[in-house]
């Protein structure tokens, strides 16, 4: 499925066009990005994030403190609250939305990142403490256009359904590549025991992963 | 009931074909966009405040000093939150709710967790500290929260009478061969990883609501009734569900507060509901207490079945789950009946859970089967193959097309039944660990829903579908872009399906496992009424080298309009409407519902399960470690999405017979392990090898496509040949899921 246009004069809805027309005039600069992104191409949340919009909304919170992230090689100067996590300044903050929250807790994996190249759940980190260390998320590994081999892979043997925990597994699965984790597939399903999968995708998610490390 | 314009489509390049899903480069780069991933400028959060009581009523709130707090716009509670509705009764597939009270109508309190106010706050950790900083006095009364229910007082209007037939009471006193025992199972989670989350945006009297919903157009209805406001000023979208279950099926509370807030405070709003809050507030599968009563011949024929459940309910809700929906059918049996009743408790309001009714009912069943063979000493497969009706006997209907005993002789032979030596704990793996066989069937009914489709063929050489219906997980997007692609000769690539909007033509919940039976035909049929306007407009466009023949005489073959039987000219459907100057054609399709029509064939899909555990009695380790699944569920559309349902499905029963069940703590009330370190759920390495067979005879008399759908099939049917494997392991027969490890301490060692 081609992601939507947003330039594509068809709107989805005539109610959607209205929404994105408000929006526009309502935002101002800071907010356009934020606005088409979210409003015009619901589909396709053009993977480079709208970070511009960031600052300027996040300033307006009271008892926000500055932080400096290194995300996906870019590096982003916004205004968080100083309990907020690297899982929650991505997503509403930075707008990186690829990364999901399924329990907040460390229980679920759907918010893996890498931090220096180590997989972690992001939902268990605070953003003040993190401002050193290089960040990559499901959005730093590839696009639709140009898939990563794991990316690929997890299309390739359907390793999903809803794919809700998808960015958590391929995060995990990218980063298992470098891991000590034995060959067979049992050794595969362990080290991705920490991140759940409700729709029980297992098979296809531990075929995915096993193709890749047979490319390389 | 079968829809007499469509011929069935027995041949198809792509029908039937495994095709990788088209929204896959979405789903793996993080840039599909679910409910909660939608941001606005100006966005804010609210954060639920939740009753810390089982049962009460508040006698006061304090919001003065979470009102305080930086960042805190507003604190509402029962007194403040405005106009919210109660939706009148169920029409169809319309306003359908299970909570049907709106959230803060008063200050009575019926459940742990029920929200009682809410705070909106400029950032996600100033709307929780605000909403824990509220302080609620309660005036607080006893609650019931226990866990035995038959027995227990039966809510009004006292127990139901079911399906029936014959005499069961005497036919049971006399049979020669006997089994009766109560089956339990405990309240279960739908815990989909995608938490509950609405994101409301109001303005100029108008809603825009992004929902998890696995129904947008009635969330749609069910929204506006609450509002308050016509249902034209409200538009509900879910582009992406991370999955469901059932428990995004109806609105939960949440998105009312949400929409209130975002109307009171006139910003966008985003209220993410918390892990703990999906064991409170968004539904859960109610625990059930089941007696089966099944009378036999000695050969084995079954001459009585009595299945009496009772299910709890919430103080306010009036939730059956139905247990007996295969009971009627499954087997032939000449005496049987199905009764039911409720109690109350103060838990949240249960709801629908994959597979409602049948699943549980099948375990309880499933059971009673196995324990049955074992007192006729008779192969538990044979049992089964010798009470097959040959008509469904609940309604005389003939069945559309039943496979069962192919299912389970199928799946014998897959899995290596023959070997099976039926003494307890007699079977041995290579490493002198206790291998447990056990089997089940398995039943769910298929049909129909209402569903308007529209596609619309482009100048760009694409095709543009649309229809309200979401992809949950399925493979809705896909499977509509097969029926599209197979009706235009385009290729997947170039079909965008665009769904999950309740402002697009209307389109069915997804649940049931209805969906694709219900959008397949309707997206054939739009694409071919979308296929004949375009011939007329090839036929008739100035300078078309079809001038002068009629549009009949046309075809369209892969992608490309020519003269019926001849390769040239033949013009692409891009160059037919540059030709006309024509920006796109639309076609229009529709789909009719099987729903509440008069009904001429029994509808279901079965299958077999067959399980493997391994014990080991010195360390107290039991493992499922070998599934074969036979299933009979019409054509398949796309083999490989099918088959993922169904291993998923099959791991969701490992949970369901090994490790799910919610707690409740008797001194509070409070589901008590709420979270998903505490209520475990089936991880990769819990995972057995799966193997799947889909026998694969298409249903004509549902559909054009032979599809009866897939998604709740699987479920049925895993957790009682788990207890009947590790009856056969262990000589430990478990009647209350899931399966523990303390249930099976007193197995004999000796046959380790
Ligand atoms: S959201 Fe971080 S582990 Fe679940
Ligand atoms: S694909 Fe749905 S939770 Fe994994």
């Amino acid at each position: 499925m081609a992601p939507i246009d947003e330039k594509d004069p068809q709107p989805l809805t005539s109610l959607e066009r209205i929404s994105r027309r408000v929006f526009l005039t309502r935002a101002g600069a800071a907010g356009v990005a934020t606005a088409t992104a979210a409003v015009a191409a619901p589909l396709s949340a053009q993977a480079q994030a709208p970070t511009a919009a960031a600052p300027t909304e996040a300033a307006a919170v009271p008892g926000a403190v500055p932080v400096t992230l290194k995300v996906n090689g870019s590096t982003h100067r916004v205004m968080v609250d100083p309990r907020a996590t690297v899982l929650d300044t991505l997503r509403e903050t930075l707008s990186l939305t690829g990364t999901k929250k399924g329990c907040d807790h460390g229980q679920c994996g759907a918010c893996t990142v890498h931090l220096n190249g180590r997989r972690v759940n992001s939902c268990l980190l605070f953003a003040t403490m993190h401002q050193n260390d290089e960040i990559t998320t499901i959005e730093g590994i590839g696009t639709p256009e140009k898939l990563h081999p794991m990316q690929a892979a997890f299309v390739q043997e359907d390793g999903y359904q809803c794919g809700y925990c998808t960015s958590g597994q391929i995060m995990s699965a990218v980063a298992l590549l470098k891991e000590p984790v034995g060959a067979d597939d049992a050794s595969v399903r362990e080290a991705l025991s920490g991140n759940i999968c409700r729709c029980g995708a297992y098979p296809n998610i531990v075929a995915a992963v096993q193709a890749v490390r047979h490319m390389a | 009931m079968q829809d007499q314009a469509q011929k069935a489509v027995t041949e198809s390049r792509i029908i039937g074909v495994s095709t990788p899903r088209i929204d896959g480069p979405l789903k793996t780069t993080g840039t599909a966009m679910y409910t909660s991933d939608h941001n606005f400028p100006g966005l804010v959060y609210a954060w639920p405040v939740i009753a810390t009581i089982a049962s009460g009523t508040i006698t006061s709130m304090d919001t003065a000093r979470a009102a305080a707090m930086p960042g805190v716009l507003a604190v509402y509670t029962h007194e403040n939150i405005g106009p919210l509705y109660r939706t009148p009764p169920t029409q169809g597939f319309s306003m359908i709710i299970d909570e049907r009270r709106p959230p803060l109508e008063d200050n009575v309190v019926s459940y742990y967790g029920q929200y009682v106010g809410v705070a909106v706050a400029s950032s996600v950790e100033q709307a929780r500290a605000a909403a824990e900083a509220v302080k609620v006095t309660y005036d607080k009364r006893s609650h019931n929260v226990e866990e035995k229910l038959i027995g227990t007082p039966i809510a009004e209007p006292g127990i139901k009478k079911g399906t029936a037939r014959g005499d069961v009471t005497s036919a049971f006193k006399n049979a020669a061969v006997k089994h009766d025992a109560v089956y339990s199972t405990p309240n279960e989670t739908h815990n989909p990883i995608e938490l509950h989350a609405s994101v409301a945006v109001f303005k100029d009297g108008r809603y825009t609501l992004y929902e998890t919903s696995q129904a947008v157009v009635n969330h749609r209805d069910v929204m506006a009734a609450m509002l308050g406001v016509p249902p034209e000023n409200v538009q509900v979208i879910t582009r992406f569900l991370g999955s469901g279950f059932g428990g995004k099926l109806w609105p939960w509370p949440h998105a009312m507060l949400a929409a209130a807030t975002a109307r009171n405070i006139n910003r966008p709003v985003k209220l993410v509901v918390s892990r703990s809050m999906m064991f409170q507030s968004v539904g859960h599968r109610p625990a059930i207490d089941q007696q089966i009563q099944l009378g036999a011949e000695p050969s084995g024929k079954l001459v009585a079945l009595g299945h009496h459940y009772v299910n709890h309910t919430a103080m306010e809700a009036e939730y059956d789950e139905g247990c007996g929906e295969a009971t009627g059918f499954l087997y032939s049996c000449p005496n049987l009946a199905v009764t039911s009743g409720l109690v109350r408790r103060n838990v949240g309001v249960p709801t629908a859970m994959r597979g409602p009714g049948a699943v549980p009912g099948l375990y309880a069943l499933e059971s009673a089967m196995d324990e049955l063979a074992v007192k006729l000493k008779m192969d538990p497969v044979q049992l089964r193959l010798l009470n097959e009706p040959d008509k469904d006997e609940s309604n005389g209907l003939p069945f559309s097309s039943r496979h069962l005993k192919e299912c389970l002789t199928v799946g014998a032979e897959k899995f290596g039944w023959a070997k099976r030596t039926p003494a307890v704990g007699s079977m041995k793996n290579e490493d002198g660990a206790t291998l447990g066989w056990g089997v089940a069937s398995c039943a769910w009914g298929a049909m129909r829903i209402d569903t308007e489709m529209s596609v619309e063929l482009l100048q760009d050489g694409t095709a543009r579908v649309t229809c309200a219906t979401q992809d949950i997980g399925g493979g809705t997007y896909t499977a509509i872009a097969q029926m599209v692609a197979h009706e235009t000769g385009l290729p997947v690539a170039k079909v965008n399906v665009i769904l999950g909007d309740s402002a697009l033509p209307p389109g069915p919940i997804s649940g049931g496992s209805w969906t694709t039976a219900s959008v397949t035909p309707a997206a054939l049929d739009a694409a071919h009424h979308a296929v004949q306007t375009l011939l007329v407009s090839a036929a008739t466009f100035p300078n078309s080298p079809f001038k002068g023949k009629k549009p009949a005489e046309l075809e369209m073959v892969d992608g490309t309009v020519r003269a019926k039987g001849s390769a040239t000219p033949q013009l692409t459907m891009a160059e037919v409407l540059k030709g006309a100057n024509v920006k796109g054609i639309t076609g229009t399709g529709k789909s009719q519902g099987t729903f509440g029509a008069k009904e001429e064939y029994s509808f279901h899909s079965y299958g077999a399960q067959f399980v493997e555990v391994t014990w080991q009695p010195e360390i107290a380790r039991l493992r499922v470690s070998r599934v074969v699944t036979v299933i009979d569920g019409g054509r398949m559309l796309n083999p490989r999405a099918a088959r993922n349902q169904i291993e998923g499905a099959v791991v969701m029963g490992v949970g369901m017979g090994m490790l799910e069940g919610v707690e409740y703590d008797r001194a509070s009330g409070a589901p008590i392990n709420a979270s998903l370190a505490d209520y475990i759920v089936a991880v990769n390495a819990d995972c057995p090898h799966i193997d799947v067979t889909f026998l694969d005879y298409p249903d004509y008399k549902l559909n054009a496509l032979g599809a009866r759908g897939v998604g709740e099939i699987g479920l049925a049917g895993v957790a009682p040949a788990i207890t009947n494997a590790v009856y056969h392991a262990t000589g430990i027969r478990v009647r209350r899921l899931p399966v523990r490890i303390e249930d099976l301490m007193g197995a004999p060692m000796h046959l380790a």
